[in-house]
């Protein structure tokens, strides 16, 4: 590990948070701009506008292709930057920009205060047929019924929204309990599951990992834990995974906290990476025993 | 107060969507809630429906009485899914948001006042709405655009000229 990478580990979790502030700031100076006539940079996080360079949504591109059998090309070509993005670092948008996934991260943390006994971890890396069965349900909704049921509950497109309304017309409309009654639910029952199971933002972009997608790798080698509960990676995830294991995806949204923790606990055992490793930890850690498991070739 | 929650209710007609929009059904499919035809219009004219209009919420919509659509056309050349078709500030007679309809029994010119407010401010100037024998106005269906200046100006409270939508 170089020491670029080692410096960037050690900060990661500020960028991050400092990103998902720039975003919330961004969110509200945008329309506020619009009011006073600068329209560089308009719109949401349906669609955005910088200059002449438009940035859609692929959820959103999916649910208008399939409610209205057709698709131009300016729509096609502002739906590339997000997948691309998707395609190079995964679900990078949920972790660093989603204003939603903030307000669930703090949500989370007032819980851990509240309830600190209810350490409810959703599953440690539950199959991912889940994941893509809640993702085929909603778009099955979407087409029988015939409405917009992804813009109706895309939470990011929804704050930045509200917040645009909140600048331009001073009100805010009662769509807000869409995502504060899920804000709830997330503080009484079990935190993040909408990042983790729901959101049809995220499933899209999960649709692009491919092997050479950046991901969070194991190497067992490099870990210098001892216990089996409530180690440094596995208690800061916000999703409740297991990042010892290699099946961590396609819940996991990149934010890096477990590799931020592993390397602020002396470990280093936790990185991104860009390669389809041809040896491949099956799964790192015996649970039982909680010895490294011995590479395995592919 | 009630007289006048009453009356508002009596005179309540849908409100206008904005220049270019597509069919209300295929509409409803199309436009994203993306807000850039609200941040875009220069005029405060759009405005986004609230959760009060059901499924319909975050797409916009025009009052005219509250502020008319002045046909500049930049909401058009915003829209990211083309469902308001993209239209040039010369094209302004192709725009079809509505039909305005003037109320006879309550229009000044048609009661001995002399008033010219919605031939003078019609932006179609002179073919939308004439005055027949220079007194009473009359709206030419097929010129009329429905932008709503004529009811945003009437004088009369309810307005006497109001635009029917074209959108439902």
């Amino acid at each position: 590990m170089s020491k670029y990478e080692l410096y960037f580990y050690k900060h990661l979790h500020f960028l991050r948070r400092f990103t998902q502030w720039a975003t919330i700031v961004f969110i509200f100076v945008v329309p506020f701009l619009n009011k006073h006539g600068y329209h560089q940079v308009t719109g949401t996080f349906y669609s955005l506008s910088i200059g002449q360079l438009d940035v859609l949504d692929p959820a959103l591109m999916i649910q208008t292709l399939l409610l209205t059998k057709q698709i131009s090309l300016s729509m096609l070509v502002a739906a590339t930057f997000p997948v691309i993005l998707a395609l190079m670092f995964g679900r990078v948008f949920c972790s660093w920009i989603c204003p939603y996934n903030l307000l669930a991260e703090y949500v989370a943390g007032v819980r851990k205060k509240f309830f600190p006994k209810k350490r409810y971890v959703l599953n440690h890396n539950p199959k991912p047929q889940w994941y893509w069965l809640v993702f085929g349900a909603i778009v099955t909704a979407l087409m029988v019924l015939g409405i917009p049921l992804i813009t109706l509950i895309s939470f990011p497109g929804l704050i930045s929204s509200q917040a645009a309304d909140l600048i331009l017309n001073r009100v805010v409309g009662v769509e807000i309990f869409l995502f504060l009654i899920v804000l709830l639910l997330e503080f009484l029952v079990a935190p993040h599951f909408w990042c983790k199971y729901a959101c049809p933002v995220g499933a899209t972009l999960a649709l692009f990992q491919t092997k050479k997608t950046m991901r969070v790798r194991f190497d067992p080698k490099g870990c210098t834990c001892d216990s089996v509960k409530n180690l440094p990676c596995n208690f800061v995830c916000p999703l409740g995974l297991d990042p010892r294991r290699g099946d961590i995806y396609p819940y996991c949204y990149n934010c890096g906290a477990c590799i931020h923790s592993c390397h602020a606990h002396h470990g280093k055992s936790l990185h991104f990476s860009f390669t389809a490793d041809k040896k491949i930890v099956q799964s790192g850690i015996n649970l039982k025993t909680n010895r490294p498991i011995k590479e395995v070739d592919v | 107060m009630i007289l006048e929650f009453l009356q508002k209710l009596a005179n309540y007609h849908y409100p206008l969507r904005p220049p270019g929009a597509i069919p209300e059904e295929k509409f409803l499919n199309q436009c994203i809630r993306c807000r850039k035809c609200e941040e875009a219009c220069p005029y405060d004219s759009i405005v986004m429906a609230h959760g009060n209009r059901g499924l319909k919420v975050g797409t916009p919509f025009i009052y005219a009485r509250r502020e008319p659509c002045y046909l500049c056309m930049k909401c058009t050349e915003v829209c990211p899914t083309g469902a308001l078709q993209l239209l040039r500030r010369d094209e302004k007679e192709k725009v079809k948001m509505g039909l305005a309809k003037i109320n006879t029994d309550s229009c000044l010119a048609y009661n001995g006042i002399i008033c010219r407010a919605c031939y003078e401010r019609c932006p179609i100037y002179r073919e939308a709405i004439t005055l027949e024998k220079e007194i009473y106005p009359v709206v030419h269906a097929e010129h009329c655009v429905g932008c709503g200046i004529c009811e945003n100006v009437c004088p009369n409270d309810p307005a006497s000229i109001i635009v029917i939508s074209a959108h439902g």
